[in-house]
C-alpha cells in the first residue's frame, strides 16, 4: 500500500532537480574528457614491439624465442600500442591512485573554502616516520622475532597516525590564531618537510619486513598493482558518503558556502574546520603508507610538489576555491585527467620539461571553462524567463 | 523648462518590481525629497541617476538633453555624484588619497607629489568648510565626516546634481546639524540635491519640493510650502492596512517562554531586559544602530562578549554557543538574508534544512525521505515559488528566499523565534504572506520577537513594542497606546514613555 503523497513545493514534484543533473554533467564532463584523452593518446601515441614472456619451467617469466626466416632464433616480440596497453594502464592506475587519494581530502578541505599546502610535505613526513617504524621490523632488525603482521600494522599506524596528527595540528592552528589557512599550511609545508630532513639527515630508509611489501605491490595479470587501485576507491567511496549523505559533509559545504550564514545556523564552525584539514592530513598518510610499500624506501624529498597536482586535482575535478563546490569524485576524476596528460607527455615523446607547462595550462583552462559552463547554465534561465 | 527630468524610468529587480513608469521634475538649485516607505523605489531611483543602476527603461534628461548615466563616472562626468550610505572609498588609503583617487597629482615617472595632493584635498575640503585632516585614513573617520569627503569629492569634481542617500540615518544629532547648514550652502551654490529619505522632520526642515514614491509608483510631487505631514504619510501609505488585525491579538497568553535579564555586550547595548510568553509578538524597535539586532544574536550565543541572564522556558541557557540555544527552543531569522541568512552555492533544500540538520540525522546520516518531506511541507505552507526544491536557492527572488530562510527556522520548530527585519527588500505580496505566517505562528503557541525599521509593520503585527535607544532599552508601548509617531519619539530620545 503505498502512503498518502507528502504535500510538495509548487512546481516540478520530481526529485530529478536542475542542480542535480548539473552535478552529474559536471562529473560525466570529466569523463568525457578522459575518454577523449584515452582515443587521442591510442590514435597519436603509435606502438612498440614487447618482448613476449611466458611462465617458465620455475614459474618465473621467461623471454619466448622465435626463428626467424634465417633461422636464427630472436627473441619473440609483439606490436602493443603505447597506451592502450595492460602495462601502461596499470601503471596509469597506481600513479593516479596517490594522488587521487590525496585529493579526495584536497577537496573537503577546498569546499571548506580552505586550502592545505602541507599535504606534500606532510606525506614525505609521514612517510619517513613510517619507514624508520618499519625498518625496526624489518629484516635484520631486533624485533624480526615477532609476527610480521604485528610489525606492519605498527608502522601503518605511526605513518597515518603522524598525518593525521600534523593535519590536526594545521587545522588547531588556524582556527586559534585565524589565520588564514595559506599562511598556517604554506609555514607547515617547509617546517614538516625539514623535520623529515633533520629526521632522516637526508638518508634514504629502507628495509622494511618483506610482507608489507608483498601486500601493498600485490598484482594480478599483467602488472595492475590491485591494493592502491582499492584504497583508492574505497577512500573515495567514503569521501563521497561523507560529503553527500552525512550532516557533518553538509556542514563542510555550508561554511564554504559563507561561514556567517553557518554559524547563524548553529554550526560549530571551528570544530569542521579542525575535521577537514585532519581529513586531508590522513589521506597524506593513507597516500604515503602505499607509495613506502610500493616503493620500499623513503626520503625527505618524497611528494616534492605533491600539493600542486593535489590542488590541481581537486579543481579540475569541480572544487571551486570559493568553497562551497567540489565533490570527493570529482577529485578522482581529477587526478586521474591530470596522470594521463603527465603519462601522455611520456608515451607521447614529449619533452618532459614541458609537463608542468601543459599541466598548469590545463589547470587554468579547466578552471575557466567550469566558470563558462555556470555563467551559461545561470543565463539559460534568465534568457528563456 | 525644469532642470532635470525623469521621464517614465522603469526598473525590474529580480522578482520585484522596484519603479513602474516613474515621472517627475526637479528644479535647478532646489532640495528635493524623494520619499517613500522601505521598498517604495526611493534609493532604486537615486542610484539610477548616479549611474549605479540602469533603468530598464524610460529616459532621464538634465538641462533638455537626454543623458545615460551608465556607470558612477559616467554620472560623475555628467556632474552628479552620490553621497552614498554605507563605504564609498578605500578604507585604508587617508582622506588625500581617496578625494584624488581619479586623478592624482604626479610628477615624472609617475611619482605621486604629495605635497600637491594634500594641498588639492585641503582646498576641497576647505570648499565646504569641513575641518578634516587630509592625511587622515578614511577608516578611522566616523560615517558623518566621511560622508563630508564625500561631499567633498562631489563638489570638488564639480557636480551639479548630488544624490543623498538617507544621509542622516547613521549620523549623531551633532553630525546631522552640520550636514544640514551644509546642504543650505550647497542649494545657495545652486547645486541641485536629491535627498532620499522616510524621515519626515528632515524633509520639511530642508527641501523644497517633495516627491513620494509608492511601491515603486510616482505618487505626486508638491512643493513642501503646499503639503504637510499627515498629507505625505497619507500619500506614502495610501493603501490597505498590510493586516487585518492578527488573530493572535485575541488569544490568551501562555508561560514565559523567553525571559532576558540584565543583558550587556560592552559597545552594542547594556542592562536589557524583558519577556516574551507563549503566543506573544514582541516588537522590537529602534533607529538604525540602536542595538536591536545585537540583542538578538547574543540571546542566540553569537556574541562571545555578552553578559547577564538569558532564561527559556523557565530554565538558564548557558550563553555563547548557538547550539545549545537553538536546542534549548530558541531560533532566528537574521536580518541581512544574503550575508547571513542563506548559503547561496547550496539548494533551497539543502539551506532550508540547514538549522534543522540534527533533527534530521542519525549517526551523523542525513535522513534524505525526511529531509525532502520536512522541507517540501514548510515550503509549501510558506508557498514557496520554486521549479524545485533542488534549484540553486538564488536562482530565487527576494521574496521567495526570505521565505525559505523562514522555513529553514520553521522546520526547526523552535519555541521562540526572533525575526530580524523579517520583510526586508521583498515585495508587498510577500510581505503580507509572511505577516499572515508570523501572526499563525503566534497562535500555535510560539513566543516571537520581531524586529524591524518599519513602524506600521510592528504596529500591525505585536501586542507591545519595546523600544530601542543608544544600546539601551528606552520604553515599552502596549498596543492600546501604539503610534508612529509617539514610537519615533521615544527611538530618537525626544520623550521618554
Amino acid at each position: 500500500m503505498s502512503p498518502p503523497a507528502e504535500p510538495r513545493a509548487t512546481g516540478s514534484p520530481t526529485p530529478a532537480s536542475p542542480k542535480m543533473a548539473f552535478g552529474r554533467m559536471q562529473e560525466s564532463g570529466l569523463v568525457v574528457v578522459i575518454l577523449l584523452l584515452g582515443v587521442l593518446l591510442t590514435v597519436f601515441s603509435g606502438s612498440v614491439q614487447t618482448p613476449v614472456f611466458a611462465p617458465g619451467p620455475d614459474g618465473l617469466p621467461q623471454r619466448v624465442y622465435t626463428t626467424n626466416a634465417s633461422g636464427e632464433s630472436v627473441p619473440a616480440t609483439v606490436e602493443k600500442n603505447k597506451f592502450l596497453n595492460a602495462q601502461n594502464l596499470a601503471q596509469l592506475a597506481k600513479d593516479t591512485s596517490f594522488i587521487a587519494i590525496m585529493a579526495v581530502g584536497m577537496s573537503v578541505v577546498i569546499i571548506a573554502g580552505g586550502i592545505d599546502l602541507s599535504v606534500g610535505a606532510i606525506y614525505a613526513l609521514a612517510s619517513v616516520l613510517g619507514a624508520l617504524t618499519l625498518r625496526e621490523f624489518g629484516p635484520g632488525a631486533d624485533h624480526i622475532l615477532l609476527a610480521p603482521w604485528v610489525g606492519v600494522s605498527i608502522g601503518a599506524f605511526v605513518c597515518i597516525g603522524v598525518a593525521t596528527l600534523c593535519g590536526l595540528i594545521n587545522g588547531g592552528l588556524i582556527v586559534a590564531l585565524r589565520v588564514h589557512p595559506f599562511i598556517i599550511t604554506l609555514g607547515a609545508m617547509a617546517i614538516l618537510r625539514g623535520i623529515a630532513f633533520v629526521t632522516t639527515k637526508g638518508q634514504s630508509i629502507g628495509g622494511f619486513p618483506p610482507a608489507f611489501r608483498e601486500l601493498i605491490r600485490y598484482e594480478v595479470g599483467n602488472g595492475l598493482s590491485l591494493v592502491p587501485l582499492a584504497v583508492m576507491l574505497l577512500v573515495t567511496v567514503l569521501g563521497g558518503i561523507f560529503l553527500s549523505r552525512l550532516a557533518a559533509g553538509r556542514r563542510v559545504y555550508a561554511i564554504g558556502g559563507n561561514e556567517l550564514a553557518a554559524r547563524f545556523s548553529g554550526i560549530r564552525v571551528e570544530r569542521v574546520k579542525l575535521g577537514v584539514y585532519l581529513i586531508s592530513g590522513a589521506t597524506a598518510g593513507i597516500a604515503a603508507l602505499l607509495a613506502l610499500g610500493y616503493y620500499g624506501a623513503a626520503t625527505s624529498g618524497d611528494g616534492q610538489g605533491y600539493e600542486l597536482n593535489v590542488i590541481a586535482a581537486a579543481v579540475v575535478g569541480g572544487a571551486s576555491l570559493t568553497g562551497g563546490k567540489g565533490s570527493a569524485l570529482g577529485a578522482v576524476l581529477g587526478a586521474l585527467v591530470i596522470q594521463m596528460i603527465n603519462s601522455g607527455i611520456v608515451i607521447l615523446g614529449i619533452d618532459q620539461n614541458y609537463s608542468q607547462i601543459i599541466i598548469g595550462a590545463v589547470v587554468i583552462a579547466a578552471v575557466v571553462l567550469d566558470n563558462l559552463n555556470t555563467w551559461l547554465a545561470r543565463r539559460r534561465p534568465a534568457a528563456s524567463a | 523648462m525644469a532642470f532635470l527630468e525623469f521621464d517614465r524610468i522603469t526598473k525590474r529587480f529580480p522578482g520585484a518590481l522596484a519603479l513602474d513608469g516613474v515621472s517627475f521634475a526637479v528644479e535647478r538649485g532646489s532640495c528635493h525629497a524623494l520619499i517613500g516607505e522601505n521598498g517604495a523605489g526611493k534609493s532604486t531611483l537615486g542610484r539610477i541617476l548616479a549611474g549605479v543602476h540602469r533603468a530598464d527603461s524610460g529616459e532621464i534628461r538634465l538641462d533638455g538633453r537626454v543623458i545615460h548615466p551608465t556607470s558612477p563616472l559616467a554620472a560623475r562626468q555628467l556632474g552628479i555624484a552620490m553621497v552614498h550610505q554605507e563605504l564609498a572609498f578605500c578604507p585604508n588609503l587617508t582622506v588625500a588619497e581617496n578625494l584624488c583617487l581619479g586623478d592624482l597629482p604626479r610628477r615624472t615617472l609617475g611619482w605621486v607629489d604629495r605635497a600637491a595632493l594634500r594641498e588639492r584635498a585641503r582646498r576641497m575640503l576647505a570648499e565646504i568648510g569641513a575641518d578634516i585632516d587630509p592625511d587622515a585614513v578614511i577608516g578611522t573617520l566616523s560615517t558623518g565626516r566621511e560622508q563630508l569627503v564625500q561631499i567633498a569629492a562631489a563638489v570638488g569634481s564639480g557636480a551639479q546634481v548630488i544624490v543623498m542617500d538617507e544621509p542622516t540615518s547613521s549620523l549623531s544629532s551633532g553630525e546631522t546639524r552640520e550636514l544640514f547648514r551644509l546642504i543650505g550652502e550647497l542649494k545657495a551654490r545652486g547645486i541641485t540635491l536629491i535627498y532620499v529619505s522616510h524621515r519626515m522632520e528632515e524633509l520639511f526642515a530642508l527641501c523644497d519640493h517633495v516627491t513620494v514614491l509608492r511601491d515603486g509608483r510616482f505618487v505626486a510631487t508638491e512643493a513642501i510650502a503646499a503639503t504637510n505631514q499627515a498629507r505625505v504619510v497619507r500619500q506614502m501609505t495610501g493603501r490597505e492596512l498590510l493586516v487585518q488585525t492578527p488573530a493572535h491579538l485575541t488569544r490568551a497568553l501562555g508561560d514565559e517562554f523567553l525571559r532576558v535579564e540584565n543583558l550587556s555586550s560592552p559597545g552594542h547595548f547594556s542592562a536589557v531586559n524583558f519577556a516574551v510568553r507563549a503566543g506573544e509578538v514582541v516588537g522590537l524597535a529602534g533607529l538604525v544602530g540602536a542595538g536591536r539586532s545585537e540583542v538578538a544574536q547574543a540571546i542566540l550565543g553569537l556574541d562571545a562578549a555578552a553578559t547577564g541572564r538569558v532564561f527559556v522556558r523557565g530554565r538558564e541557557l548557558k550563553l555563547g554557543a548557538m547550539d545549545t540555544a537553538m536546542a534549548a527552543g530558541l531560533g532566528l531569522v537574521p536580518e541581512d538574508r544574503k550575508r547571513q541568512g542563506l548559503v547561496l552555492p547550496l539548494n533551497c533544500r539543502e539551506n532550508a534544512a540547514l538549522a534543522a540538520l540534527p533533527l534530521l540525522s542519525r549517526a551523523g546520516w542525513v535522513d534524505r525521505t525526511a529531509e525532502r518531506a520536512l522541507v517540501g511541507r514548510y515550503a509549501q505552507r510558506l508557498r514557496v515559488r520554486t521549479a524545485s526544491l533542488e534549484a540553486p536557492i538564488s536562482s530565487l527572488s527576494g521574496g521567495n528566499q526570505q521565505k525559505l530562510a523562514l522555513a529553514k527556522w520553521l522546520a526547526r520548530d523552535c519555541d521562540v523565534l526572533i525575526v530580524d527585519e523579517p520583510t526586508r527588500g521583498i515585495d508587498v505580496g510577500a510581505k503580507a504572506e509572511i505577516y499572515q505566517l508570523l501572526d499563525e505562528l503566534a497562535g500555535e503557541g510560539k513566543a516571537l520577537l520581531v524586529i524591524s525599521s518599519e513602524l506600521p509593520e510592528l504596529i500591525g503585527l505585536c501586542r507591545r513594542i519595546l523600544v530601542m535607544r543608544e544600546g539601551r532599552l528606552a520604553g515599552e508601548v502596549a498596543r492600546e497606546n501604539f503610534s508612529e509617531h509617539g514610537l519615533l519619539e521615544i527611538m530618537a530620545g525626544v520623550a521618554a514613555a
